[in-house]
């Protein structure tokens, strides 16, 4: 896969000359597609551990939380 | 080297393009390397922001530079996670967000973007907090320091190009060369440091929770959910061609070894205190002291560090913010876009700033909470951040054998999943059991 405009050399005579485009006055270049992709199609074993993965970010946050309570003094003993 | 502007067909269209003409193979590659550099350089060094310059300082107050080894092996950590980024960036030419949203679903996009702009305001606020504090130490007033600083980020951002922020940005990173010059002027005791830096080994005292703590805190200033979002936004911005992924690796490699160097000088600035017999309390406190002992250059210098270590992380913490909002929500996001063009991109910079600065100048605000909460909530969000990124460099679908990651790729990242898993684990053990590990 090759850039519309990859920096290039050229062969003038018996000179070579380098050619180069900073990426922002570059044209643009086709990137790969990802508009009609849709969700990732997963194994059993993946969405498992997706779903693993979201209990524990969802008890590792009420974690935080009565973390974060303790130490603002709410359970009073700490 | 000549700049000239040329035609070049494509399709129907012939727009002029800007070009550099230079005549031997090494200044092609030279020049090719200079424009693509950025993004890596910015990435990395804006990591070192004003949360890692107290966390390493306090590693070297209090444990000299018996924890060098860790940050030897983060480097190669940190490079193998953003390079990841770098090839998805490139070859989707779109944000981490946007590809969060695109491939995983509603459920997970709000809740990554939820996480990371929660994550990111409350550094936001450790980094006007910083700012706070050193202005205070070098008796120019917060009320007037807080302000001017975040009317700079501001202005720094809402010019309309990507090159003059970009620019702008390296300057202040290169600026960090000064912990180099700062680190050997407090005499670094070098035997002890290749030691410690090549040798793995706990420092004396053993497995303290201080030290748990520490290290949690280390690997997770170094390696941030935010540097994710950054660099692939950063990348797509820049438009990145497929033909520069090598150079962005260079780039992506050298701002991972300047960041552990930088962050090495920290820790030995640290351990110039613990030398001294001086008490850590903060970096601000750290910096007077030294300033007595090795003159008013060192003071100068590490509180002048500190609100760049502020400033670079904060312009680029707010952006990988309003560069996700801005993907998931279909606005235009460029930094190459006038204000007029992406009204909700720049508002969303500019309300992050705003409001971290407003908050740190209020009186009794409980930043001492927030900075906890800021280390433990990073902690949880990285490694499900880079499961996502895993998962998303083996989507053959999405990348084709090209990008995809190699077994070897999936065999150190998986490595790095699991190791960061244990921390985060044993991050929540100590949460649950304050007295799991010996007090220290």
């Amino acid at each position: 896969m090759t850039s519309l405009t990859e920096n290039r050399k050229l062969d003038q005579g018996a000179e070579n000359f380098f050619q180069v485009v900073h990426p922002l006055d570059d044209l643009p270049e086709q990137k790969l597609n990802t508009a009609n992709l849709g969700p990732m199609s997963m194994t059993r074993s993946v969405r498992f551990s997706l779903l693993a993965l979201r209990a524990y970010l969802v008890l590792m946050m009420l974690l935080v939380f009565y973390h974060v309570l303790g130490i603002a003094g709410v359970f009073g003993g700490r | 080297m000549n700049t000239i502007l040329t035609n070049i067909t494509a399709g129907e269209a012939t727009p002029q393009v800007r070009m550099r003409v230079v005549r031997t193979k090494w200044a092609h590659s030279l020049l090719t390397f200079l424009m693509v550099c950025g993004p890596g350089l910015i990435v990395m060094e804006a990591d070192n922001d004003a949360g890692a310059v107290s966390t390493y300082i306090q590693a070297g107050a209090q444990y000299g530079s018996s924890l060098l080894w860790l940050l030897v092996l983060l480097l190669p950590i940190a490079y193998f996670i953003q390079e990841m980024v770098v090839r998805l960036g490139i070859a989707t030419g779109e944000g981490h967000a946007a590809m969060i949203y695109k491939r995983f679903g509603k459920w997970w996009g709000r809740f990554s973007l939820v996480d990371l702009q929660l994550v990111n305001f409350l550094t936001l606020v450790t980094e006007f907090a910083a700012i706070h504090l050193a202005f205070r130490t070098m008796c120019i007033p917060p009320q007037i320091g807080v302000p001017m600083a975040a009317i700079a980020l501001i202005v720094l951002v809402v010019t309309g190009s990507y090159l003059r922020w970009e620019r702008t940005v390296i300057f202040l990173c290169l600026l960090d060369l000064a912990w180099l010059f700062l680190a050997f002027r407090l005499r670094p005791p070098m035997a002890e440091i290749a030691r410690g830096a090549a040798w793995p080994s706990l420092p004396a005292g053993g497995l303290t929770a201080g030290l748990v703590f520490l290290v949690i805190a280390i690997v997770g200033t170094t390696i941030a959910p935010w540097q994710l979002f950054f660099q692939q936004s950063c990348v797509a911005d820049k438009r990145l061609r497929f033909s520069d992924l090598k150079w962005a690796r260079l780039d992506t490699l050298i701002g991972a070894c300047f960041t552990i160097v930088v962050a090495a000088c920290m820790m030995l600035a640290g351990n110039a205190s613990r030398a001294n017999g001086l008490h850590f309390t903060d970096p601000a406190q750290l910096a007077a002291d030294l300033g007595a002992v090795a003159g008013p250059a060192v003071r100068a210098g590490i509180l002048l560090l500190m609100i760049n270590a502020a400033v670079l992380g904060t312009t680029a913490i707010s952006l990988s913010s309003a560069w996700a909002y801005g993907e998931v929500r279909g606005w235009p996001h460029s930094l190459q876009m006038p204000m007029r063009e992406a009204p909700g991109f720049y508002a969303v910079y500019i309300g992050c700033i705003a409001a971290a600065a407003a908050i740190v100048l209020i009186p009794g605000a409980p930043l001492q909470l927030i900075i906890v909460s800021v280390q433990v909530l990073a902690g949880i969000m990285l490694p499900s951040a880079i499961i996502f990124l895993q998962l998303l460099l083996n989507d053959k679908e999405l990348l084709g054998q090209e990008f995809c990651n190699k077994p070897w790729n999936n065999r150190v990242n998986w490595t790095i999943i699991v190791l960061l898993f244990v921390l985060s684990l044993v991050l929540a053990a100590q949460v649950v059991l304050p007295n799991l590990f010996p007090a220290g």
